[in-house]
């Protein structure tokens, strides 16, 4: 599949014209990353928006004292990468691959002048990030639950 | 003695091989004295009897061949505590089994996604038994299991071989990592997503913790998965375990008697109300 393909077989392309998604592959390019491969590090710039297409990737943050711990992991499908969309533009995670990781990869400063430059384009890019976000919340909550943790008031 | 008086009569068994899954965990093989064997089917469950102390609903996690049952127990209050106190050998009562089971006749044909909770994967152990011993008779099969840290990952041995089956996709994902883990992290519904299957023919299985069985069946909707073919176990407080008693009652719904395994639009809001 060319690039240009991917881009369109991807879920926010669906409402998009031919031209549109012209523009998006305009900004994209395809990466391969072997296991242990950082995609985003922490404080780095956050200049890279990956949908995940074969691979797992964890997402991972540094405690002090308690060293490395893994936040949740991505797969196929997903977005990785949030922080190239808010000022100031800086991963506030690690992102690394678990497995051999086929990604797309946009680039956030051309990405955000096509998104500001034509909206309907910004919106259907905007939709996939808020499913992804709204996601992950609702997965952040669940495990804050903690819902396996042993019932009170159990026989 | 009246058959209803009958059925609350516990038969003595005996505990002939014990396991410490995790920490608060354990299972037990027992088997009946005498000829008390049971017929059970995947998803029933039996009322377990600590004499002296109090009876228990516990899921049946396995049948045997040679009539014995594994019961997956966790000690969380005062009767599960003396449970996990009796050694190998001794004398338990026991009394089932009781309840609705898992629609695997129904589900033949199609495919089948099975997702487990914590300790939800013990009421759903033995359907997978079941299926992967008829794998033929379904179409793609998917078990995903999501558990609080790879401490509490139970059936350790089973899971590496359910993984390895070349006819199962199988998942299992961690709410919570810790060092060594390469697993998946993150809530089991975000498994239903990826999983491999056709929403169109698919039968769902789901037994965890009513919040995770909730966010499941909206995964399962969402993926397309029609509300009548998600099938949930719940746990309530069963006490007399055939309909009289009431104390396991879910809205118009004695779960002892018309659960534990329900169709979903059964228990359509439900639980999501904070009194019930």
């Amino acid at each position: 599949m060319t690039l240009r393909e991917l881009v369109e077989s991807q879920h926010f392309c669906r409402s998009l014209s031919p031209g549109q998604c012209d523009g998006l592959a305009a900004s994209a390019q395809e990466r391969h990353y072997a296991p242990g491969d950082y995609l985003l590090s922490q404080h780095a710039p956050a200049d890279t928006f990956y949908l995940v297409l074969e691979g797992q990737v964890e997402v991972k943050l540094a405690l002090p004292g308690q060293g490395i711990v893994t936040l949740e992991t991505v797969g196929p499908d997903e977005a990785v990468g949030w922080s190239w969309f808010q000022p100031p533009y800086r991963c506030q995670f690690d992102a690394r691959a678990v497995t051999a990781v086929h990604a797309l990869a946009f680039d956030a400063e051309r990405l955000r002048a096509l998104m500001e430059r034509d909206p309907v384009v910004g919106y259907a890019v905007l939709k996939t990030l808020v499913g992804t976000l709204s996601e992950r919340v609702q997965s952040c909550r669940l495990q804050v639950l903690d819902v396996y943790a042993p019932p009170g008031g159990a026989p | 003695m009246s058959a209803a008086a009958e059925a609350q009569l516990p038969a003595p068994w005996r505990i002939t091989q014990r396991r410490q899954d995790t920490p608060d965990v354990f299972t037990w093989v027992v088997t009946p004295l005498g000829d008390g064997g049971i017929r059970c089917a995947p998803g029933q469950f039996n009322m377990v009897y600590a004499y002296g102390i109090g009876e228990v609903p516990i899921s049946i996690a396995g049948v045997d061949g040679d009539g014995a049952l594994q019961h997956t127990i966790r000690a969380v209050g005062s009767v599960t505590r003396a449970l996990a106190g009796l050694a190998a050998g001794t004398v338990i009562g026991l009394r089932g089994p009781y309840g609705s089971a898992w629609p695997l006749e129904a589900a033949a044909g199609g495919d089948l996604v099975i997702v487990a909770g914590g300790l939800g994967l013990a009421p759903l152990r033995q359907a997978i038994v079941q299926v992967l011993a008829q794998r033929e008779r379904y179409g793609r099969v998917c078990i995903l299991y999501g558990t609080r840290t790879p401490a509490d990952v139970l059936y350790g041995g089973e899971l590496a071989a359910w993984a390895a089956h070349r006819d199962v996709e199988f998942a299992i994902t961690v709410d919570r990592a810790s060092a060594g883990w390469g697993g998946e992290v993150g809530v089991v519904t975000r498994l239903v997503a990826r999983a491999g299957f056709d929403p169109e023919r698919t039968t769902a299985l789901v037994c965890g913790p009513e919040i995770m069985m909730r966010f499941t069946a909206e995964a399962l909707l969402r993926r397309g998965v029609a509300p009548a073919a998600i099938h949930v176990s719940l746990e309530r407080n069963m006490k007399c375990a055939v309909g009289y008693c009431g104390h396991c009652q879910l809205g118009p719904h004695f779960i002892c008697r018309d659960g534990p395994v329900l169709p979903w639009p059964r228990l359509a809001g439900l639980l999501e109300v904070p009194e019930l």
